[in-house]
């Protein structure tokens, strides 16, 4: 699953071929929200009937790839309004769909294993949930409209008087708590947590885990290496 | 469990940096790499941020060796990687932590990195294996219990700095860093029981 996938799209490749080598990237479909089917149309076919900078798309795309793609020409200000799109929908898949998926496998695996200490684990899960959903509504209330009003007010040029004291890099730090307890949660399964009736539940519950990791991991790479620095650029113009 | 890795590569041909770019995102998706045009950029690039590896093209230092000393000694922590693609004076070359050629293999690249890392990683390897322990024991069940790092400190008649320290080889020993995550592996390991539990 972390197996990185070995080459390098371009614009010039069939989308649908990408997705027979490499299914994750059905996920940034979605997020893009780039419908189905896709005939034999090339990557750059496909962004443009959807409006979507094919170079943004690349690097996206190459990340689930395992490849670092530099752009032929470099990201504007005014994609920000994609990025940002896409890692909301990115944010829903999570607290609608995988997070859920988990507390429901967990929860079965609590039932057919009844050793005392299983109990503990819905309950590290579920406190766990409410913590991501913190930080989810954090980003999609606070640091994605500042990061949108600011665009908005270098397009008019005029000054962000209101919060020009926030700073995008504040909240850098936020989300490493998120992959540190997913892993700690993979480590008790794999390492710990005494096996009575749950084994092939619990694999299960690995692969939707490792599946989120896969997805967290590139998805603070797009903040972390693509959206902050493009907005600490845009912070440094004021 | 380790963190992203920032490179910084010195190289002026885009070809041999696109190139050394792809090879290094092949071996692990934890890298991320800047390119500098010279020493002085790489220099304020390091001021910025923190970064693990340096690689640099010795063309670049060939001339300015004092001040790639001084920057050397400045960043102990990092360690600088010599990309070699003509012949260079051993003298120069000892300057480096390692030295990779634009010859080299994808293997002999990739194993060049991994012994890097794994230098580096020397500490947490030796431990990583082991139990822990009855000092580490007796930080985790109070953790376990709730206590704040100061509590704890008090309670076991040592310094705060070094029940973080334990607390530290805890979560490298186990591989949980969660005070969450560990109380549940001490209820596993019947070091507290789940009665005890603060909520």
């Amino acid at each position: 699953m972390n197996q990185t996938v070995n080459f390098q799209l371009s614009s010039d490749i069939k989308l649908s071929d990408c997705i027979t080598i490499n299914p994750y990237l059905l996920l940034l479909l979605e997020h893009f929200d780039i419908g189905f089917p896709l005939h034999d149309k090339s990557i750059k076919i496909i962004c443009d009937e959807n409006h979507l900078n094919c170079e943004l798309f690349l690097i996206f795309a190459n990340l689930y790839n395992g490849h670092q793609y530099i752009p032929k020409t470099p990201l504007s200000y005014n994609d920000t309004q994609a990025i940002i799109n896409y890692l909301k929908k990115s944010h829903n898949y999570y607290s609608e769909e995988i997070y859920p998926n988990i507390l429901i496998t967990i929860n079965q695996m609590a039932e057919l294993n009844n050793f005392k200490e299983m109990a503990l684990v819905p309950k590290f899960f579920i406190k766990y949930f409410n913590e991501v959903i913190e930080h989810f509504d954090y980003e999609n209330n606070v640091v994605f409209p500042y990061i949108l009003e600011l665009n908005e007010h270098i397009k008019a040029k005029t000054q962000n008087e209101k919060k020009s004291k926030y700073s995008v890099l504040e909240y850098k730090e936020h989300h490493n708590d998120i992959e540190e307890k997913l892993n700690d949660l993979k480590n008790l399964l794999i390492k710990y947590l005494p096996q009575k009736n749950d084994q092939s539940i619990r694999r299960k519950l690995l692969l939707l885990l490792s599946e989120l990791e896969y997805d967290l991991n590139i998805h603070s790479k797009i903040e972390d290496f693509i959206l902050i620095p493009l907005v600490a650029q845009m912070e440094s113009r004021k | 469990m380790n963190k992203y890795k920032n490179i910084i590569i010195i190289e002026s041909s885009s070809i041999i940096y696109e190139g050394l770019a792809n090879i290094l995102m092949k071996i692990s998706q934890k890298y991320q790499l800047t390119q500098a045009g010279s020493l002085e950029e790489a220099n304020r690039l390091l001021i910025k941020k923190r970064y693990d590896i340096v690689i640099v093209n010795p063309l670049f230092i060939f001339n300015n060796i004092k001040s790639f000393n001084e920057i050397k000694c400045q960043y102990s922590s990092i360690k600088w990687v010599g990309l070699i693609y003509s012949y260079f004076d051993l003298k120069l070359l000892s300057l480096f932590d390692g030295t990779i050629s634009i010859s080299d293999s994808h293997e002999a690249i990739f194993s060049f990195f991994s012994k890097l890392n794994s230098n580096e990683n020397q500490q947490d390897q030796v431990s990583s294996q082991e139990i822990l322990s009855e000092r580490e024991i007796d930080v985790l069940k109070l953790l376990a219990k709730g206590m704040a790092n100061k509590e704890i400190a008090s309670r076991l008649n040592i310094s705060t700095n070094t029940v973080i320290t334990h607390r530290k080889n805890i979560s490298i020993k186990t591989g949980i860093k969660s005070i969450s995550g560990l109380t549940i592996y001490a209820v596993v390991q019947k070091l507290v029981s789940i009665e005890n539990l603060s909520d």
